[in-house]
């Protein structure tokens, strides 16, 4: 009589899942240190009244929330702020993009050309490019007034007056971000079947009402991420403002990372910075879930 | 009314000619069928009679009026595509009721029309689905009905069924029949398949390299195909084609051929088994397949390339059998030596 033969003692499927589990062990493990374990932390911190340069710590509960919510009217200005900067970049970038994106996504003459130019400003330091910005920008030498008064125009202090300041962050910020999202729209459009575009066109649609009735709406997947991308973006925005206007003038560019960073780092209020910085994420996180609300409406 | 008229009819990319000048006449409510090998050119021309490829050279006229610089939607062609083209994000009455919508039609025409149309097409049921809840076939209804409530005067079809299986290929070919009846409109078919051509055609036009092989109806191209790529397109399996060498010449005598023949053809069908020694051929039987309603004998014939025979099924010729093959004169098709029949 011959032996049974013996299997492996754990089942296939164990052990697939044992692999798997090996597999993104190393990413998991990275995410939990360096993700997940500060995030608590600034929730833990954001119950604090924790100064950076004393050490002294202790705890507050949601002392810092209801200061930063009830009686901080800076931070309601800086909330504004930073929605006026989203208000103006987010609807300018994606018009932008998607008009960019229309002309160049056809294999037309100069087509990559073009694309190059207007995804240059992504790849390029943030830093070149604001102070490049602020160079141009200038009263007096700036070479936009100088172009502006060839044709009589005395152009302001973009940087220097309270409301030129933010349309000249906003303004400069879209044409160093434009490009990502030409790029995603243009593989969006490429993406979407020649046969549907001809089939409108023998059935009498013309170029707007293709747009209107067939691209605009097969886009619209690309443009919710587009869109949530881009609002993520602009209420993170730091360095863009740090190195233009450094909040100002007069507090008019004051953003909520910029001031996060002001009252953590210059301040050394740790436990209200952290407060501040919950507050940001919970933002973001609305407008994740928003997004996702959306996209299960649209299905 | 749509008569089709394409005069010397030409189509380049760049320094590459792909359409080479093509002369044809489809008449008013004609099933006209554009078959040809991958890379004919069958599906550009049919793109260029809608308008979606310009025209390089020559006329292309409806009823007479040249339709070269003409907006695909002012020739009254609609057109169903391979993939269909359903948009994806329009339900099936939004999808059929696009092209009047565009066309500013009244709301209570639209829902006449949609509501014809749907009704013909049985997809009564499924007008608030979307795409992408459908089967095959029932894309297929759908972008049938979006060409029909149109009210065009010629139908285009691009390889409507090459998407579907077998069994429901046989079934929307029968409806697109049926519709063409039920129409009578002109209607140009793009197929690759002989027996959608063979099947629905009152017209076939055999393209090959951007240029028609041979016009005609489906018995014309079956029965007396005029060239050798055309009897061998033409037919499954396909034509036997054999050379006349000097060393057969007794065939010339035997088929009664004409003195300037220089290849002859027999169909699969067309030729009987004899006793040894009775047949104008003889063969080592390599392979016989069984079909259920025939059986396929491939042969080995010396001199020759190996023949395709089909025979009753019960036939019973085992591998390794020498059998001699004989074919009526009427059946036998001679070509000269560049290719073409003779009469």
């Amino acid at each position: 009589m011959s032996a049974a033969i013996k299997g492996p003692s754990l089942t296939l499927k164990a052990r697939e899942a044992i692999s798997g589990w090996l597999f993104v062990s190393p990413i998991l493990t990275g995410f939990m240190i360096f993700f997940v374990g500060p995030l608590i932390a600034v929730f833990y911190y954001s119950t604090t009244e924790w100064n950076l340069l004393s050490q002294q710590s202790h705890f507050v509960g949601m002392e810092n929330y209801v200061d930063a919510l009830t009686r901080n009217d800076t931070f309601w200005n800086v909330l504004v702020n930073s929605l006026v900067f989203a208000a103006g970049l987010v609807p300018l970038n994606m018009l932008l993009a998607l008009g960019l994106a229309l002309a160049l996504s056809r294999s037309v003459r100069g087509a990559v050309f073009f694309r190059t130019v207007f995804f240059a400003p992504v790849i390029t330091s943030a830093v070149a490019w604001a102070i490049i910005w602020t160079f141009l920008l200038q009263h007096e030498s700036g070479a936009v007034n100088r172009a502006l008064s060839v044709i009589g125009i005395n152009g302001p202090n973009w940087l220097h007056e309270p409301h030129w300041a933010m349309a000249s962050v906003i303004f400069t910020r879209v044409l160093k971000t434009v490009g990502l999202n030409m790029i995603l729209y243009i593989a969006a459009l490429q993406s979407i079947p020649r046969d549907y575009t001809e089939a409108a066109r023998l059935e009498g649609a013309n170029g707007w009402e293709i747009f209107r009735r067939i691209t605009w709406p097969l886009l619209a997947p690309t443009t919710l991420v587009i869109m949530v991308i881009t609002v993520v973006g602009s209420l993170k925005v730091f360095d863009h403002i740090y190195l233009m206007t450094g909040g100002g003038p007069q507090n008019a560019t004051l953003v909520l990372a910029f001031y996060i960073y002001e009252q953590g780092f210059k301040f050394f209020n740790t436990g209200y910075a952290s407060a501040l910085a919950v507050i940001l994420f919970v933002l973001i996180l609305a407008l994740t879930i928003l997004q996702t609300i959306l996209k299960a409406a649209r299905k | 009314m749509a008569k089709l008229h394409l005069k010397e009819l030409r189509k380049s990319y760049g320094t590459v000619d792909v359409i080479k000048g093509i002369d044809l006449t489809i008449e008013d409510g004609e099933f006209c069928v554009f078959i040809g090998p991958s890379g004919c050119g069958k599906s550009t021309l049919l793109r260029m009679i809608a308008g979606l490829e310009d025209i390089t050279g020559g006329t292309f006229e409806i009823d007479g009026s040249r339709m070269n610089d003409i907006a695909p939607a002012k020739r009254g062609v609609a057109m169903v595509f391979q993939s269909y083209a359903l948009y994806p994000h329009l339900s099936v009455y939004e999808n059929i009721a696009f092209g009047l919508k565009v066309r500013k039609t009244s709301a209570s025409e639209i829902k006449t029309r949609v509501g014809e149309a749907v009704t013909m097409l049985q997809l009564e049921k499924l007008t608030e689905r979307y795409p992408r809840e459908l089967s095959g076939g029932q894309r297929q209804r759908v972008a049938i009905g979006r060409a029909i409530v149109g009210q065009p005067q010629t139908f285009l079809f691009d390889e409507p069924l090459s998407n579907l299986d077998a069994e429901l290929r046989v079934h929307m070919r029968t409806q697109i029949s049926e519709l063409h009846q039920r129409l009578k409109r002109t209607m140009i078919y793009v197929t690759h398949d002989q027996v959608e051509a063979m099947t629905l055609a009152d017209k076939i036009v055999l393209l090959r390299d951007g240029r028609i092989e041979q016009v005609g109806t489906p018995h014309d191209l079956y029965e007396r195909p005029q060239n050798l790529f055309a009897a061998q397109f033409i037919g499954a399996p396909k034509m036997n084609i054999f050379k006349l060498t000097d060393e057969c010449q007794n065939l010339r005598e035997n088929l009664k051929l004409d003195r300037n023949a220089h290849y002859f053809g027999i169909r699969p069908d067309s030729f009987e088994i004899v006793q040894p020694g009775e047949g104008i051929l003889s063969g080592k039987v390599r392979l016989n397949e069984y079909l259920g309603n025939a059986c396929l004998i491939h042969a080995d014939i010396e001199g020759h390339d190996p023949v395709i025979l089909e025979q009753p099924v019960g036939t019973k010729i085992t591998t390794g059998t020498t059998i001699s093959l004989n074919a009526k004169a009427d059946n036998v098709h001679a070509f000269a030596k560049d290719g073409n029949r003779i009469a």
